[in-house]
């Protein structure tokens, strides 16, 4: 995850219309549309809000002018692991359903069911649409930017203050993941390697944690020793000066939100007049 | 162990996150009283740590590997299992809106787990062993290895609830594979916790100092 960090931010330094629109909107947009895919039912309701929420995306996303391989390998680096799970689904039965339709019938009795594949489908469906809201959020605001608009949203200053400090630290967390990763190839060694003892691999990382754990702080406890001269004090805060939205920002956030709100409440009530 | 938006209903998500906003307010009431100067950038570097700990994948067994969680880590170097609330719901939340790794509507939860569970469960266990065995390898280790395996078994309950996951399959799947990531995360706590001590005592303030050497 820590590799990725610097191509996030790489993504997050270049310039389009979408980039330049005030932080609070997009996480406003970003964390709205999460919840209203997410208070959609377990249905297949979730197909048609999907493909319409899918196509908002893209059309943002193209506005980014970042690439779609972009996104794609993003998403590869998030999906494998839960994926595995909602795959699973397809042999689980769950409280959603109460009738079961066996597709196909395994050895040592498992079995596929119509109605799981269908549900392992509708998690996937909404699982990748709320993750691209979030991969769109984060490639196209800086992390300074996010965290100037969550404090103006009402962070609390605390909260705002030591993640401000942990953002800069995480580069400096980065930077020594790298060196040390590579100190450990230079010398060869594999964590994997099953020829080294246990023991010896668990004490390697152990330390090797342990080294970039206090190399980062004392890196910090120097910065720190800086800001200190500079007239840092015990109730010092993150000074946020006041930003309002432009006309257009409003404009954007409203038809969005418009949006968000709207497109699940009319295949909602669509699905009452089909039947 | 990160759950993501869509496992778990809206109207749990929301249950989880009430409670979790009440440790959160714990949490806060802690930085307002004991993060002082010189302890704010250490829970500032003690969270990019947790989170860098986090991307270090550590073998298993069969080729998989996993993660530490750190909140025992945390909380024995801060001494309270508040400050591990504190710190893992910043490595939480930025894991969340940067990465994708775990969800935005199942955040409270993630922060119950690791953060409050894993905290507490990390910080009593070493407090209650280290006053009754003396020694900080043990106690660091069982801290460690119960503030990994709880909060797995509490995600497994937690998707059992939402009706995601079975919940005899995710406790059984949960438990072993934690069971097995908490002894390395044990061994792995262990090994950091006494470089620290060695090498900056300064850092460390739950009495792992006097038994350092046990």
């Amino acid at each position: 995850m820590i590799e990725e960090l610097f191509q996030i931010e790489r993504d997050a330094y270049k310039d389009s219309i979408i980039h330049r629109i005030d932080a609070r909107v997009k996480i406003a947009i970003a964390f709205a549309a999460i919840i209203a895919l997410v208070a959609v039912p377990y249905s297949t309701m979730i197909y048609t809000v999907g493909v319409i929420f899918f196509f908002f995306f893209c059309i943002l996303w193209t506005c980014t002018r970042l690439s779609f391989g972009t996104f794609l390998r993003r998403v590869l680096a998030i999906v494998p692991l839960w994926g595995v799970i909602i795959f699973f689904q397809i042999f689980l039965k769950n409280k959603y359903y109460t009738e079961y339709d066996v597709l196909f019938s395994l050895p040592f009795g498992i079995s596929i069911y119509a109605q799981s594949i269908e549900f392992a489908f509708i998690l996937l469906v909404k699982f990748i649409i709320c993750i691209s809201f979030i991969i769109l959020l984060s490639s196209t605001t800086k992390m300074h930017d996010m965290l100037e608009g969550a404090a103006r949203m009402g962070l609390p200053a605390e909260f705002a203050l030591a993640l401000g400090m942990m953002i800069r630290y995480l580069f400096v967390f980065g930077y020594m993941f790298r060196k040390i990763n590579e100190t450990l190839q230079t010398r060869c060694f594999d964590a994997f390697d099953h020829r080294l003892p246990y023991p010896y691999r668990l004490r390697q990382l152990g330390y090797t944690l342990g080294t970039m754990f206090i190399r980062s702080y004392e890196q910090g406890e120097r910065v720190y020793t800086s800001m200190l001269c500079r007239g840092y004090g015990r109730d010092s805060y993150l000074f946020v000066e006041r930003k309002p939205l432009k006309g257009g920002e409003w404009a954007f956030l409203f038809i969005s939100m418009v949006f968000i709100i709207a497109v699940p409440l009319a295949v909602w009530l669509s699905s009452f007049r089909l039947l | 162990m990160h759950i993501p938006d869509a496992f778990i209903p809206i109207w749990q998500g929301a249950i989880y996150w009430i409670i979790a906003l009440v440790f959160i307010a714990l949490a806060l009431r802690w930085a307002r009283n004991d993060m002082n100067e010189e302890k704010l950038p250490l829970v500032a570097v003690l969270a990019a740590g947790i989170f860098a700990l986090q991307s270090f994948n550590l073998p298993v067994s069969m080729g998989t590997s996993g993660h530490l969680v750190g909140g025992a880590l945390a909380a024995i170097i801060l001494g309270s299992p508040f400050a591990a609330v504190f710190i893992l719901t910043l490595v939480l939340i930025v894991q969340a809106v940067l990465f994708g790794d775990g969800g935005i509507t199942v955040l409270g939860a993630n922060i119950i787990n690791m953060g409050v569970i894993g905290g507490f469960v990390g910080f009593y266990t070493f407090k209650g062993l280290i006053s009754a065995t003396k020694s900080m390898p043990v106690s660091v280790f069982f801290a460690a290895w119960l503030a990994c395996l709880i909060p797995a078994l509490a995600c497994a309950v937690e998707m059992f609830l939402a009706g995601t996951f079975p919940l005899t399959e995710g406790l059984v799947a949960m438990g072993i594979y934690h069971a097995i990531i908490g002894v390395i995360e044990g061994f792995v706590t262990i090994a950091v916790i006494y470089l620290v001590t060695s090498v900056r005592p300064d850092l460390v303030d739950t009495g792992v100092k006097a038994t350092a050497g046990a």
